[in-house]
């Protein structure tokens, strides 16, 4: 009995003093059970729809789906019908949380690894911990309220998983959950950011792969930047993050002369030449020193790279205009009705070689790319033998024809011979 | 001399009739020699539609994986660890490069960009946007037929 | 030679051929300057003829269903050995009939042979170049490849503007809303049982009322006619057609090592129509006339009246021997032999400049 008292005496007296250490234990219902209180039975019949929206929201929100009710944050005493008792500050109730109050609020339990496991045994716990890290944390540290906090990006009521698609921080829609500040020139302009992220990430491979192709594992602001710990990545960090998924082309790069002398020129490795937030398809052109091509910005006319890239781009060009007449002769013969199965395997392999040309221009080396566009010009050769082979099977059958041509049109001549000859 | 002229004019009909029954029987061959061949079907017997031999089951130990074609395109046919036989569409759903089984890894793997799909076709690292297509498999005897989900 | 004339006998005396032999030996052929125009009909059939074999070939492994058409079509002309020439002595000579075809109905008709009392082989020749139009329709969906696709799907739809039975027409023809694998089935069945049942019928009345009838001789040229000496059916007409088909089958054999028939791309339902759709040339000259006309003529659907127009004329032709009513005395009127002529000019001009890209 004694321990009961002092347990919720110390339980009280915790949440009064370090107000949200942990949920009170009446809002705290049972796992994945509905919470029930009398906060949304009142709420939801409120002629002011900005006091009714939160018990509307409340609904669907997963808090409460999973038994945590309205008090588990707002505290106060939701057993009560009367609105004073219910909403009584001296019952550690708080009507609207400052900006500064949200993180630590949402931590008290979501950094709590045994209480979250109850509800969830695979969630991470260490969301405040990263959002401390993060540049949002650091400047909410300093009394900045403009920065994002929990419920800037997860939203306040009605909070939904991320793996909900109605969710902000759904890989389809987080893009315009961090545009809401970072597509704000003037509010990104006091920090330093140019503000026009979202709009160069919009124009990118990534984001027509996460919007056309609704792949869902295209990386968003935060396959790169991070969640909750959200930073721009250094210098010396961004092959690492394009590494996760680009791991050959990572690999190349660390072979090439390129990896020491970009550290050298504390110059960031693959954004160099593809840009950050607006990362285009790549195209072969950009290969050279033109104003619109990218070893320009090192290198200078003459020197070993401006060769190297030169003879590079010549390579590819070669293998990929060989690529086009050979595709076109191939498809004409099969439109005329050639089977054309083995030199559609030859095309296939000239792809592949292609493919990998290209990524071995990451290594830089001459050599290995041209290893690779012999191979190309080799299928392609080969595709385009099998096509002559077909030409010269339908002259063939033509020449077939003709004779039997010649010996029909002798049948014909001998036949009106034959007739004269009756009806002289 | 009439007779002689008549006699004439009789061998010159006959090698006209033989002449002409000679091109026609000729024309006749030319047209009846694609008939007689074209009624007997070449080796493969049917349009490779939705069906394909892939292979033979006793040339593929567990752990392994084999391209096969289905018309042009390729196919991967794969034997699992335990000996389940799978098949997939070989291009990967990046780049269309052919994929291949990695008997180190387990799994199917794209050598071009390192794209890294699991045992039943899904993409689980790397590039690539989207599962292989799944065919379904037919076993007869040693014969393993693949079949596209239609 | 002698077992030969002993199973003659045999038959004689079991059929009582003797007067047919007697018929045919004693038929004739008018000679004048026109007679060139009595080889058309049997042109015509001989590329019939041709049709039917290299048709039922291709039934060996031709497969009517929309995943296995165009690849079974593929496997005839790559893999099949000699599939290549029967596809595309099937796809010339189907177009060569209609041609023959057409050279026939109009050879006859400037001759006036369809008057009174040929009415019938007049109707049933009508009624048999429709016959072969189906025939082409039904045909160029068969390979299911893009260019027959959309031209189907925009042929049937013209179906669909006739006045109270368009909808069910449409439906009828693609057994469906759409033009899809079911439509294929259909226009299959219609290709290889309907209409080659309909045709032989057809085509059998026709030539028995043509054997029965003789030749016509038209008006101007019957002094021509009796003053030369007429030719003999058999041997020598029928050797002079022979010496036509040969004719025939060496344009064929021309036409498919020249223009070897193009197998083309899948058809793909879902994809836009690609541009330069058209439907076979014989149909060039509805098709365009149809475009040109616009949209609304006096609160009218353009296109319903431009098959109001084509129904009508399709009509008027038909019933030439009846509204002509001269020609039944042997006096045809002149209005149409105008007409005749204007109709000719007409498709003629609109098919070549079709085909030149005019309306493009």
């Amino acid at each position: 009995m004694t321990d009961r008292i002092l347990t919720a005496t110390v339980v009280l007296s915790l949440a009064a003093v370090a107000a949200f250490a942990a949920p009170p234990t009446s809002a705290v219902g049972t796992p994945g059970k509905h919470a029930e209180d009398s906060c949304v039975g009142c709420h939801s019949k409120l002629e002011d729809s900005r006091l009714r929206a939160p018990a509307e929201a409340a609904n669907s929100d997963v808090h409460h789906t999973q038994g945590v009710s309205c008090a588990g944050c707002h505290s106060g005493d939701p057993t009560s019908d009367d609105p004073a008792v219910a909403m009584d500050p001296k019952r550690g109730f708080v009507a609207k949380f400052t900006h500064k109050a949200i993180p630590e609020m949402c931590g008290s339990c979501h950094s709590n690894a045994a209480f979250m496991l109850r509800y969830s045994p695979n969630i991470p716990t260490d969301q405040l911990a990263q959002y401390r890290t993060s540049k949002h944390g650091q400047a909410l540290a300093t009394g900045d309220t403009n920065v994002a906090v929990c419920t800037s990006c997860h939203g306040a009521h009605g909070i939904l998983p991320p793996a909900d698609a109605r969710s902000p921080v759904y890989p389809t829609r987080i893009v315009e959950t961090c545009g809401h500040c970072h597509g704000n020139a003037a509010l990104m302009s006091r920090y330093g950011i140019k503000g026009n992220e979202i709009s160069e990430y919009k124009r990118s491979v990534h984001y027509a792969a996460l919007v056309t192709k609704n792949d869902l594992s295209a990386p968003t602001c935060k396959s790169c930047h991070g969640a909750h710990g959200a930073m721009p990545p250094g210098i010396s960090s961004v092959s690492n993050v394009c590494g996760t998924c680009h791991l050959s082309q990572r690999e190349r790069f660390d072979q090439s002369p390129h990896k020491d002398a970009f550290a050298a020129l504390q110059q960031p490795a693959c954004e160099s030449c593809h840009s950050n937030h607006a990362i285009l398809h790549p195209q072969d052109s950009w290969i050279g020193m033109d104003d619109k091509q990218v070893c320009g910005s090192c290198h200078s006319t003459g020197d070993a790279g401006a060769t190297a890239a030169a003879r590079i781009a010549s390579a590819l060009g070669k293998a990929s205009s060989a690529d086009v007449t050979t595709l076109a002769r191939v498809q004409r013969v099969e439109r005329a009705g050639m089977l054309m199965d083995e030199a559609s395997v030859k095309l296939e392999e000239a792809h592949q070689a292609f493919v990998m040309a290209q990524l071995e221009i990451h290594t830089t080396s001459v050599g290995r790319v041209e290893a690779q566009t012999k191979t190309v010009l080799g299928a392609l050769a080969a595709a385009d033998k099998l096509a002559a082979a077909s030409e010269t099977e339908i002259r063939y059958r033509r020449s077939g024809l003709f004779i039997s041509l010649a010996v029909i049109a002798l049948a014909m001549v001998l036949l009106i011979l034959k007739i004269r000859a009756m009806e002289r | 001399m009439p007779a002689a002229h008549e006699g004439r004019v009789i061998s010159r009909r006959g090698a006209l009739n033989w002449l002409l029954g000679t091109s026609l029987g000729a024309t006749l061959a030319a047209a009846l020699y694609p008939v007689f061949r074209f009624v007997i079907p070449p080796e493969v017997a049917e349009a490779p539609v939705n069906r394909v031999l892939a292979g033979k089951l006793s040339e593929l130990p567990t752990n392994s994986g084999k391209i096969f074609r289905f018309g042009s395109k390729p196919g991967i046919l794969i034997r699992t660890v335990t000996g389940d036989v799978r098949a997939f569409s070989a291009v990967c759903t990046h780049l269309a490069c052919t994929v291949q089984y990695r008997p180190d890894f387990q799994h199917i793997w794209c050598a071009c960009h390192n794209g890294h799909y699991d045992l039943q076709g899904k993409n689980i690292a790397g590039p690539p946007p989207r599962p292989l297509d799944a065919y379904k498999v037919d076993i007869a005897g040693d014969e393993v037929y693949v079949t596209k989900r239609t | 030679m002698r077992a030969l004339e002993k199973f003659w006998h045999a038959l004689d005396e079991r059929f009582d051929l003797a007067p047919l032999v007697e018929f045919a030996t004693h038929k004739e052929v008018p000679r004048h300057r026109h007679s060139w125009a009595y080889y058309f009909g049997g042109l015509t059939l001989f590329f019939f003829l041709v049709q039917i074999t290299t048709g039922i070939l291709l039934l060996l492994y031709y497969r009517p269903t929309s995943e296995a058409a165009f690849e079974s079509v593929q496997f005839i002309v790559t893999r099949v050995p000699f599939g290549w020439l029967v596809r595309s002595v099937h796809s010339w000579s189907a177009n060569l009939m209609i041609l023959s075809a057409f050279a026939h109905m109009f050879s006859v008709y400037f001759m006036g042979s369809y008057a009174k009392p040929r009415e019938l082989t007049w109707w049933s020749g009508f009624a048999l170049l429709a016959l072969a139009m189906g025939f082409g329709f039904s045909g160029y969906l068969l390979p299911w490849n893009e260019l027959a696709f959309f031209a189907t799907r925009i042929g049937t739809d013209m179906m669909s503007k006739v006045p109270f039975a368009g909808a069910w027409l449409l439906k009828f023809l693609r057994g469906g809303e759409e033009v899809t694998g079911a439509t294929l089935t259909r226009f299959f069945g219609f290709h290889v049982a309907v209409l080659p049942m309909i045709t032989a019928a057809l085509l059998s009345l026709h030539l028995a009322l043509i054997q029965r009838q003789g030749m016509h001789v038209p008006e101007s040229l019957e002094k021509e006619a009796k003053a030369r000496k007429p030719i003999r059916f058999v041997p020598n007409f029928m050797l002079r057609e022979g010496a036509v088909w040969l004719l025939g089958l060496a344009a064929l054999a021309a036409l498919a090592a020249f223009f070897p028939w193009e197998l083309g791309i899948k058809a793909d339902p879902f994809a836009s129509a690609p541009a330069g759709i058209h439907p076979e040339w014989y149909f060039l000259f509805m098709f365009e006339t149809l475009k040109l006309i616009p949209a609304h003529v006096l609160g009218i659907e353009g296109e319903l009246l431009g098959l109001g127009v084509f129904g009508l004329g399709g009509l008027v032709w038909f019933l030439v021997p009846v509204l002509d009513r001269g020609s039944r005395t042997g006096h045809r009127t002149r209005a149409f032999l105008v007409l005749g002529w204007f109709l000719l000019a007409y498709i003629v001009s609109f098919t070549l400049a079709s085909l030149a890209g005019v309306f493009k």
